[in-house]
């Protein structure tokens, strides 16, 4: 099998997501107290990265 | 990753950072704006990066995004840009909610009209190349239009930002109620005047329109008359002079053709170069080729090709062939300097040398393919000629700072 480049756009996806899951089972299990001026940040955090990974994959 | 202070603004920082990911410089500004204005971090971390960052001029490893890319870049910068405004704020780094974020819609506004503004400007060395049809629509008139419309807009998004910006100040500053007496008299005047003199604005912009699109048409005619010139004219001229020899017709004809459908479809022609040193020496080889008369090249200094060096190498070539035809079989001799002010281009014969002001109107080598061509794409062209010394042609192109 050959090991090619990693897909970055799809890779950051995948952390955003591993993130913000991460941070609402953590608000589910009453570990942190997610309210809007966390959830925020972290939710455009996310888009902005992904879509800057897939802009920046666009541009080779 | 390398400073680029040749397009930078202080140190070059965030013109080396857009350069090396391929994205807007202007956005890389506006996220050191944004993190100066939220708690005074830009300032710190543009100083940190030009201590550490090396000046020099580093070729980009990536091309700058355009179309659909590009526009993810932007807001993917912007909404990374407010979730640290965001995190900041709940951290309580925070100057006041009430100078933050109208500093923020003013620098994204600012950016935008500024963009808008560099777009809606064509650089001095955009001339039209496409060919006209009589009777069909201008095909580079479509996209000239559409980036037009879109730096309005950018434009347009920008000022409303900052009008934000200034209502959002007045309004947590309960200035909002004593500015708005002055509002209202400043709106009433302007509208009362924009009734008054609405028709003479009307004409003048549509009459600078339309001057404007016959300058950009008269261009485009001169571009095709000085191409069909240099290519076509003096391919028919050689195969006229070498009509004895089939097997040589075939080849200019089938050589012409190649580069006639390269020059209507806008691509690169076979075997083009791509900076100024080969595209210099491949006219001279051409010329050599062509008129069997030496040609000595002589480059000092290196640049990427964009089109107002084309129009050089064009002119240059054009020179050659006049020098190679009417030098009575001297060596030509080719120098060619490029500094940071303009690149120069010296075309000299020694052969009977001529009257540059008594030549006739028809012909089109000098008047348009030199020293049109030059002038359409900003530079000039000036010629001495000597019976003694022969003829010598100096083409001669400022260069811009990007270029």
């Amino acid at each position: 099998m050959r090991a090619g480049r990693p897909d970055i756009p799809a890779l950051v996806a995948g952390l955003a997501l591993l993130a913000l899951g991460g941070v609402l089972l953590l608000n589910a299990l009453d570990a942190i107290d997610l309210g809007f001026g966390l959830f925020a940040p972290l939710a455009c955090a996310a888009t902005g990265a992904i879509l800057l990974a897939n802009g920046l994959s666009r541009s080779g | 990753m390398r400073r680029d202070r040749s397009g930078g603004w202080i140190g070059g920082v965030c013109a080396g950072i857009a350069r090396r990911y391929g994205i807007d410089p202007a956005l890389v500004r506006l996220a050191f704006v944004v993190a100066t204005a939220a708690g005074g971090f830009g300032i710190a971390l543009y100083a940190l990066a030009w201590l550490v960052m090396p000046a020099g001029e580093a070729r980009p490893r990536r091309r700058l995004a355009t179309g659909r890319g590009a526009i993810e870049v932007a807001f993917g910068t912007v909404l990374l840009l407010i979730s640290a405004l965001l995190a900041l704020r709940a951290t309580g780094i925070w100057f006041s909610d009430a100078i933050v974020w109208p500093l923020v819609l003013i620098a994204g506004g600012g950016v935008l009209i500024w963009r808008g503004s560099a777009t809606a400007a064509p650089a001095p060395a955009e001339a039209p190349t496409a060919p006209l049809v009589r009777g069909e629509p201008e095909p580079r008139e479509r996209p000239r239009l559409t980036r037009a419309a879109a730096a309005i807009s950018r434009t347009g998004l920008g000022i409303a930002l900052v009008i934000a910006a200034g209502v959002a100040f007045l309004q947590s500053t309960d200035a909002l109620s004593a500015a708005r007496d002055v509002i209202l008299a400043v709106v009433a005047v302007v509208v009362v005047l924009g009734a008054i003199f609405a028709p003479w604005i009307v004409r003048l912009v549509r009459s600078l329109t339309e001057e404007r699109a016959e300058r950009i048409r008269s261009q485009e005619r001169a571009e095709v008359a000085a191409h069909l010139h240099d290519s076509v004219l003096q391919t028919l001229a050689l195969v006229q002079r070498r009509s004895t020899d089939p097997q040589e017709v075939a080849a200019l004809a089938r050589r012409q053709e190649r580069e006639l459908r390269a020059w209507l479809s806008e691509r690169p022609a076979p075997g083009k170069a791509a900076t100024l040193t080969p595209a210099l020496e491949a006219a001279a080889a051409e010329v050599e080729e062509r008129h069997g008369v030496p040609v000595e090249v002589v480059v000092v200094g290196e640049r990427d090709l964009d089109p107002a060096l084309e129009a050089l190498v064009a002119a240059a070539r054009e020179a050659m062939t006049n020098a190679a035809k009417f030098g009575a079989g001297s060596p030509v001799d080719v120098y060619a300097e490029s500094n940071s002010g303009a690149v120069r281009v010296f075309v000299r014969d020694r052969g009977p040398g001529f009257d540059p002001a008594a030549l006739p109107p028809d012909r089109h080598g000098v008047r348009e393919s030199i020293v049109g061509r030059m002038e359409r794409h900003g530079g000039r062209a000036r010629i001495s000629s000597d019976p003694d010394t022969g003829t010598e042609v100096e083409l001669e192109l400022p260069t811009r700072p990007d270029r």
